[in-house]
């Protein structure tokens, strides 16, 4: 496996030798098959991506096809977060573990031999990818039912196909973030003290990644959810009734959400809690 | 003489006759129609505009005075009207006593194209998508920073800065500093010092961007542009082992930008204070 592994510090020379190189992955039953080349990310990069992915002490980043384990490294030294590197190659694991001993960051890393398809990534906070797309592909329905609601998924050049990003930057490359969203679809009863009393809705939500729809039917009609917006275990939607618009925030955990809602605008604006639970899928 | 029972009859199917058709005269004496806006799409615009007690709010069109009522009542802002319509601006000014916000709004009969928005820092509309367009130079003059909000209609090609739809479409636009040109500044990082153009073009609040560092072109990557504040990244390529990005963030006063720069990220960052010239415009 290893010996099949191109190493080559150009992205462009690696790309280049992927094109060429089809021909000699090996073939898995019935699917060809190509190792990811070992491509070394920039410094610059591996700044940005830690930058955009805001990581900080609290965080614990797990860094997928981890290679000489600068990532993770750099998550620790610069940032004092604590890191998991997951890489196929063992000679890569050795070299990363060497490498944050010389960066006196030994303590709050770990490198793992393990297929990043396997590995357990369940306690990661942040998950940094420098893969192929064909891998990068693979790995999202794993990172979607593995990853907690919130966990932020930080990729460089190459990000989801059919996932929207939460947030883009252009430096000199490209990285996306991705925000794990909670799941939300189904059908949830609300509870909620508004200004006028108490209150009950049926909310009604469709889902695809973070973006959310729906609304809910009331005595004469029916209430869409305006401005409806889910980051991570975070949502809020505006529903408008009796010309005064609540404004609903709360935080989903499985099937309860709690928060406050605002009514009407300005300084007379009324803040109560709301709480809902989920009566269908 | 004394009138019929007939007569009288007629004279008040005449009257009732006569009323719609004096009611579209008075429509066709101004340039817009009395549509009042919803008071929820009013609290939104209000909302999304940031009002505080800080503000003054000038409403271009101000109908019945309900948004400038709320600006002063629900957010303590003072706040001016200005229609054309004598009758609105009398029911208006009755309107603001009740409220009891009278010693903070003020209604004035007269075009808004001879009303001096100078002093506002919000301004707020309901017109139509024409007088939007005659209106937008007027706008695109006043400080940079201030907030116009407007709902249904926009302002052609220049893009909303943020939109919500909470029952309607809530346009905000921050009117941006002039920023055209060619600017200039030195960065004080050691061990040399670098000298970076900016050359600078812009279409509202978008930015092109284009720069030398030390003489030797460079990209500008995520140019922003909110009313006077301007950022953007550079990636100093000045010292090839120690490759960083540049974090330019300023305020623009005339031809003048001041504010910090910061090398890195994490723990390795470093900032100094920045100031640009304007050398060309």
């Amino acid at each position: 496996m290893a010996a099949c592994r191109v190493k080559a510090a150009l992205l462009g020379l690696a790309l280049e030798l992927v094109a060429v190189l089809p021909a000699a992955g090996a073939d898995v039953g019935g699917e060809s098959y190509l190792p990811t080349p070992y491509i070394p990310s920039t410094n610059l990069a591996v700044d940005e991506m830690l930058r955009v992915a805001d990581v900080g002490p609290d965080d614990f980043v797990v860094d997928l096809g981890s290679g000489d384990g600068r990532i993770v490294i750099a998550a620790a030294r610069d940032y004092g977060a604590r890191g998991l590197g997951i890489d196929i190659d063992a000679e890569l694991v050795a070299l990363s573990t060497e490498n944050a001993r010389k960066a006196g960051v030994a303590d709050r890393v770990a490198f793992r031999q393990d297929d990043a398809l396997k590995a357990e990534i369940g306690d990661a906070t942040v998950v940094t990818l420098y893969l192929l797309p064909n891998l990068v592909e693979k790995l999202q329905p794993r990172l979607l039912a593995h990853l907690r609601p919130g966990t932020r998924i930080i990729a460089h050049d190459f990000g989801f196909a059919d996932w929207t990003p939460d947030r883009q930057v252009m430096i000199s490359k490209n990285y996306y973030l991705y925000v794990v969203p909670a799941t939300v679809a189904g059908k949830w009863r609300i509870r909620a003290e508004l200004p006028g009393g108490e209150r009950e809705y049926e909310l009604d939500l469709e889902q695809s990644f973070q973006r959310i729809r729906g609304g809910s039917r009331v005595a004469g009609g029916y209430l869409p959810a305006f401005d409806a917006q889910l980051a991570g275990d975070r949502i809020r939607f505006v529903l408008v009734e009796n010309e005064t618009s609540h404004h609903f925030e709360g935080r989903v955990a499985g099937h309860v959400i709690e928060g406050v809602v605002r009514s009407g605008a300005g300084r007379k604006r009324a803040a109560n809690r709301w709480r809902a639970t989920r009566v269908a899928s | 003489m004394i009138v019929t029972g007939f007569r009288a009859v007629l004279w008040l199917i005449l009257l009732w006759a006569s009323l719609p058709a004096a009611a579209q005269l008075a429509q066709f004496k101004f340039d817009v129609p009395y549509v009042p806006t919803p008071y929820v799409t009013v609290d939104e615009m209000l909302r999304l505009a940031g009002v505080t007690d800080k503000d003054f709010v000038i409403d271009l069109g101000s109908g019945d005075g309900r948004t400038v009522i709320t600006a002063a009542r629900k957010f303590g802002a003072r706040a001016l009207g200005v229609d054309l319509d004598h009758n609105l601006v009398i029911q208006s000014e009755e309107s603001a006593r009740q409220a009891g916000v009278a010693d903070r709004v003020k209604f004035l009969e007269q075009d808004l194209f001879k009303t001096d928005l100078s002093q506002a820092t919000v301004i707020t509309m309901y017109l139509l998508p024409s007088v939007n367009l005659k209106l937008r130079p007027l706008l695109l003059s006043l400080k940079p920073g201030t907030r116009i909000v407007s709902h249904d209609f926009d302002l052609g090609d220049w893009q909303p800065d943020r939109k919500t739809t909470v029952r309607k479409n809530v346009f905000l636009w921050i009117v941006p500093a002039k920023v055209s040109g060619q600017w200039q500044t030195r960065l004080p990082f050691p061990p040399i010092e670098r000298i970076v153009e900016l050359d600078l073009k812009q279409q509202f609040q978008q930015l092109q961007a284009l720069a030398h560092l030390n003489g030797v072109p460079a990209q500008v990557w995520e140019p922003n542009l909110t009313g006077d504040r301007l950022s953007f990244v550079m990636v100093d390529t000045t010292d090839r082992e120690n490759e960083a990005s540049l974090y330019f963030d300023g305020r623009v006063t005339g031809d003048v930008i001041e504010g910090e720069v910061t090398r890195g990220v994490g723990a390795a960052r470093s900032t100094v204070k920045w100031r640009a010239v304007r050398v060309k415009r």
